[in-house]
């Protein structure tokens, strides 16, 4: 029991930790777990893991089930501390990811049967970012065309990110993807035009789901309805899965989807143990597919219940707030809105019991409030950005929070925002992070440098880069050519003609030109431009060609990128990119070379138009500034938390997607039902209180409100959340 | 420079800071990504890895009970199918492990065992036990050439995986320790099917891999910032991604001038020892 000495556990976890282990049907040893955030519910998870491989049993059987990766950190750290008993390795994974596993493994059971154009030949695996290039071809014809899609304003992409994401739902909640129309005209209420529009995006889903069937590639929704229909259905496949993992812990089960509960409902049936872990309250992820009220399902087949009910994250007085704050957000008996349903998918958000450590619920009652809450009003957005930094500055300065502990909050965070703040706390000297960079891959100077040189590397291609571009490239690649001189050299060296990109000799340039360019960087130049000419790479992949073009040249001394990782950071992700690009493309008939549409698409921004991840993804300690909902998926709570725009309506509106509807196509949702305006308020209203509510339960000790008369673009704003504090500051 | 939080060492990780010191503090300190070619013809590289895991894949699928019409039936490239074939004729995994009743198998089985106060991990191709506490482990070599005895023993990976099967495989044995001499580590090469290699283990052979693993790890846990050189043989950075790092040269060494192509250290197993990033769903 040594190992588990290392978690301070209350009497009430241990308890958890120490129930029978048993054998199938053992009484006792299906656990399931609830209790809102921070009530030491996945510590105790891993305490009882820790336990499990103490008491000797074969960690191989054990399979730890989170949601979403992130939420397993906790787990993947246990397991690698050095004390940790030898042997086997659990197995920590998304359902997701055992689907695609199974289906890599399994393809040749199944890929005749799911229709699959050629049973014989391997699958491909597409990534969002592939699935998107594929689903552009499919759907692009359609809307230049056909028409498709006229009445709606929106990016191609997140149109063809709809589309996707209909597919999607019905894979993870379990319907017919040829049933995606069906309902969300049976739930619509509005204008007709809106049905064409529902019946344009079920032809684009299904002739989407026919070109991957035909070309052997899987996107999500393909790879989890292969394992929810075929594989799972296959005795070999469950089998295998069902006796390799015999001791299931799952984590979060409320953000997890319908089927991959009913495929843990099915496998609870034949574990000899399992513990089900469920947040109360929680439901973030309902727009993915979410399901935490069928989550609860599980709970049926567990024969033991606990209830954690007390904080060990938040203050007393947090505690308070959280309270106060829900029951103002809560539509009221006497109210306007008493008529208004429950968000029909998610939670109640109804207070759980729910107290602090050290304290009890009377002492909780008579707390006050407001003395967590710090909040100061404004009547520009900016004036509202100062305050902010100059409270974090305070508190860092003056208070001693380390920058870790402090969040920035919004419901959305545009780039305006992050920049605009991120600014105002650099020049405090306030180290900054955000939950991702500023740029896209695409936007990167690596990237563009890259990308300029495989079109002056293959001239036939016929892509002309302008001489500004080829003027940076050059910049960023000779090491020390600043942009002046690198755009006098690409004014002479560069001519294309015929409609192809050409670059002359330096040692052509009059003498005194070369000399203001310099002759050491004509030198590097030329060492450039003669390995471009040398260059055999029309047969060759694009992303050899890349790999070759940065060690040979670009990463040797004296250019742009040698010794800088971040360079060598970017390039491998455009490399990466091209690769995967490659894999899942290099079996279709193109009609222009593979490199060619890869840069195409890169200029469509289909390709290579998503962020960077940090390589090391272990906490800095700095100010994070994050979406409300990305920091609440990472479950780690904070000291203080700033939140912004608390009058705008951010907080209390949902995505604009008009071509689905995450509420309609889930499993709470009979078919044929309306979507009133009632139901949208009442969604709304609980999922504000929903969120708010998470926040709190990991803010440990303050909570400061921005707000301003006026929204970042000019508006007069005092939004649901805004009035909600209102009435928390009347009661206190 | 301290390890990273939870850092696992591997055979090739140990490979690594063997072959060059530096090279391990790039990889995994400094987790510097640096895509360079590692070996011409890079086209013939990047194939021989597909093929080397599409042949891992088939023996993975034939393990957890698929048929072998079907699995030959997925093998579209003629290598492949020659090497399923090898694999079908001389039944590698029947005639190393037997077909005893009562003894455990695995395919892409992990181990760990903490040695020196760090984690220490390997991924096992197939690992089998016997009721008579016999330990088979095999080990899939998909290189155009047999490599030569002497080099397989002087891969770490001759050392950590016999190593850990005795450290860490007692619970595979009915909770009894595993004798060193119950353990034979064998390297199958398709592509020489008759000649695998045979490397039988021991007491002794055990002691002094686990004080030289104690000590390597422990000299690398330790290491600071000098602790890292260069090699100082610069035919191995011919081979290397990070040569333009490091000032070694520019272009990558040929494929055929190595004695097998596993020599790159990127063996197999590390490909995906992290826990796998699919299933999420980036909104
Ligand atoms: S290039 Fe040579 S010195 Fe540098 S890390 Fe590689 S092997 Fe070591």
């Amino acid at each position: 029991m040594e190992t588990i000495t290392a978690y301070a556990l209350t009497p009430e976890q241990l308890d958890v930790v120490q129930m029978p282990l048993g054998g199938p049907k053992a009484a006792g040893s299906r656990i399931y777990l609830e209790g809102p955030a921070g009530t030491g519910k996945t510590t105790a998870g891993v305490a009882r893991l820790y336990h499990m491989l103490a008491a000797g049993i074969p960690a191989d059987q054990v399979l730890v089930l989170t949601p979403q990766r992130t939420l397993a950190q906790p787990y993947v750290d246990a397991l690698r501390r050095p004390d940790r008993p030898s042997g086997g390795e659990p197995t920590i994974a998304t359902v997701g990811g055992l689907a695609r596993r199974m289906v890599d493994l399994f393809w040749p059971l199944v890929a005749q049967d799911a229709g699959f154009g050629d049973p014989d030949a391997r699958p491909s695996f597409l990534t969002l970012e592939t699935a998107q290039y594929h689903i552009a071809r499919v759907v692009g014809p359609l809307v230049d065309r056909e028409g498709y899609f006229e009445s709606v304003t929106i990016d191609r992409h997140r149109l063809y990110g709809q589309i996707l994401d209909n597919l999607n739902k019905s894979a993870v909640v379990g319907f017919a993807a040829t049933e995606i129309s069906d309902r969300l005209k049976g739930a619509w209420m509005g204008e007709q035009s809106q049905a064409r529009v529902y019946d344009q995006a079920q032809a684009c889903a299904t002739a989407f789901r026919a070109y991957c069937l035909q070309h052997n590639l899987l996107d999500f929704s393909l790879q989890m309805a292969i394992f929810a229909e075929h594989l799972w259905q296959e005795p070999l496949c469950r089998d295998y899965l069902t006796s390799s993992y015999t001791h299931l812990i799952v984590d979060n089960v409320e953000e997890d989807t319908p089927v991959a509960h009913d495929i843990l409902i099915e496998w609870l049936g034949t574990a000899h143990s399992a513990l089900v872990i469920l947040d109360q309250g929680a439901g973030y992820r309902s727009f993915l597919g979410a399901d935490p009220k069928g989550a609860r399902m599980l709970g049926d087949l567990c024969d033991v219940h606990v209830t954690f009910t007390q904080s060990f994250v938040i203050s007393p007085t947090m505690a308070a707030l959280g309270d106060t704050l829900s029951r103002a957000l809560r539509p009221s008996p006497a109210g306007t809105h008493a008529v208004a349903p429950a968000d029909p998918v998610a939670e109640d958000v109804e207070p759980q019991p729910f107290s602090v450590v050290g304290t009890d619920d009377a002492s909780v009652a008579t707390l006050d409030p407001t003395e967590v809450l710090h909040f100061a009003s404004h009547r520009f957005h900016p004036q509202m950005l100062d305050w902010v930094a100059a409270e974090v500055h305070r508190l860092i300065d003056q208070a001693g929070v380390t920058p870790g502990e402090i969040v920035v909050l919004a419901p959305f965070l545009t780039d305006a925002l992050r920049y605009s703040l991120a600014y105002r706390l650099e020049q405090l000297d306030i180290p900054v992070r955000s939950h991702r960079p500023s740029r896209a891959l695409r936007d990167e100077p690596a990237t563009q440098t890259l990308l300029t040189f495989a079109a002056l590397i293959h001239p036939s291609w016929g892509i002309v880069p302008s001489k500004y571009d080829v003027a940076y490239a050059l910049m960023v690649a000779i090491t020390g050519m600043d942009l002046i001189r690198a755009q006098l050299l690409a004014e002479i060296v560069y001519r294309p003609h015929a409609g192809e990109p050409e670059l002359t000799s330096f040692h052509a340039i009059r003498p005194e030109i070369q000399e203001r360019i310099t002759f050491m960087y004509g030198e590097r130049y030329e060492a450039l431009r003669t390995w471009i000419g040398a260059c055999s790479c029309d047969a060759a992949p694009l992303d050899h060609v890349l790999a070759r073009l940065f060690g040979e040249v670009l990463s040797q001394p004296g250019f742009g990128f040698h010794g800088d990782s971040d360079a060598g950071r970017i390039v491998a992700m455009v490399i990466e990119s091209v690769r995967k690009f490659r894999w899942v493309v290099q079996d279709l008939a193109l009609d222009r070379a593979l490199g060619h549409e890869y840069l195409a698409m890169v200029k469509e921004g289909v390709i290579a138009a998503q962020y960077l991840q940090p390589w090391q993804e272990e906490p800095k300690d700095a100010v994070l500034l994050a979406p409300a909902y990305t920091f609440l998926l990472a479950n780690r709570p904070v000291d203080v938390q700033f939140w912004l725009n608390v009058g705008g309506q951010g907080w209390w509106e949902r995505l604009y997607q008009p071509l689905t509807h995450p509420y309609v196509l889930s499993r709470r949702w009979a078919p044929g039902r309306l979507w009133t305006d009632a139901e949208e308020f009442a969604l709304r209203q609980e999922t504000m209180a929903r969120l708010v509510l998470g926040l709190i339960r990991r803010c440990r000790h303050s909570l400061y409100l921005g707000l301003s008369d006026l929204s970042e673009q000019g508006y007069e704003q005092e939004g649901v959340l805004l009035r909600a504090f209102q009435r928390v500051l009347r009661r206190a | 420079m301290t390890l990273p939080p939870g850092f696992q060492f591997s055979q090739a990780s140990l490979q690594d800071y063997v072959d060059c010191p530096r090279r391990f503090q790039l990889r995994y300190l400094l987790a510097l990504q640096w895509p360079a070619v590692q070996a011409e013809p890079v086209e013939e590289h990047e194939q021989r890895m597909v093929l080397g895991q599409a042949f891992h894949r088939m023996v993975q699928q034939r393990l957890v009970g698929l048929p072998e019409e079907a699995i030959a039936r997925a093998a579209s490239n003629a290598e492949l199918l020659r090497w399923w074939q090898s694999f079908l004729a001389y039944r590698p995994i029947t005639a190393f492990c037997g077909d005893q009743p009562g003894t455990w198998m695995r395919g892409e089985y992990m181990l760990a065992g903490g040695v020196g106060g760090h984690r220490l991990v390997a991924k096992y191709d197939v690992l089998s036990v016997a009721a008579t506490g016999q330990v088979t482990i095999l080990d899939w070599k998909t290189s155009t050439k047999r490599t030569p005895d002497d080099a397989l023993r002087e891969r770490l990976q001759t050392r950590v995986y016999p190593f850990l099967a005795v450290q860490a495989g007692a619970h595979l044995n009915g909770d009894r320790p595993i004798d060193p001499s119950h353990v034979t580590l064998v390297y199958w090469f398709p592509e020489a099917p008759g000649s695998p290699a045979r490397i039988a283990y021991g007491p002794e052979q055990y002691a002094a891999d686990h004080r030289y693993l104690t000590d390597l790890i422990g000299l690398i846990a330790l290491a600071e910032g000098d602790g890292f050189p260069m090699t100082q043989d610069e035919s191995r950075c011919r081979f290397c991604v990070y040569r333009s790092y490091c000032d070694r040269g520019s272009t990558a060494g040929r494929l055929d001038e190595l004695i097998a192509a596993w020599d790159l250290g990127a063996a197999p197993e590390d490909i995906d020892l992290d826990f796998e990033q699919i299933g999420e769903i980036a909104f």
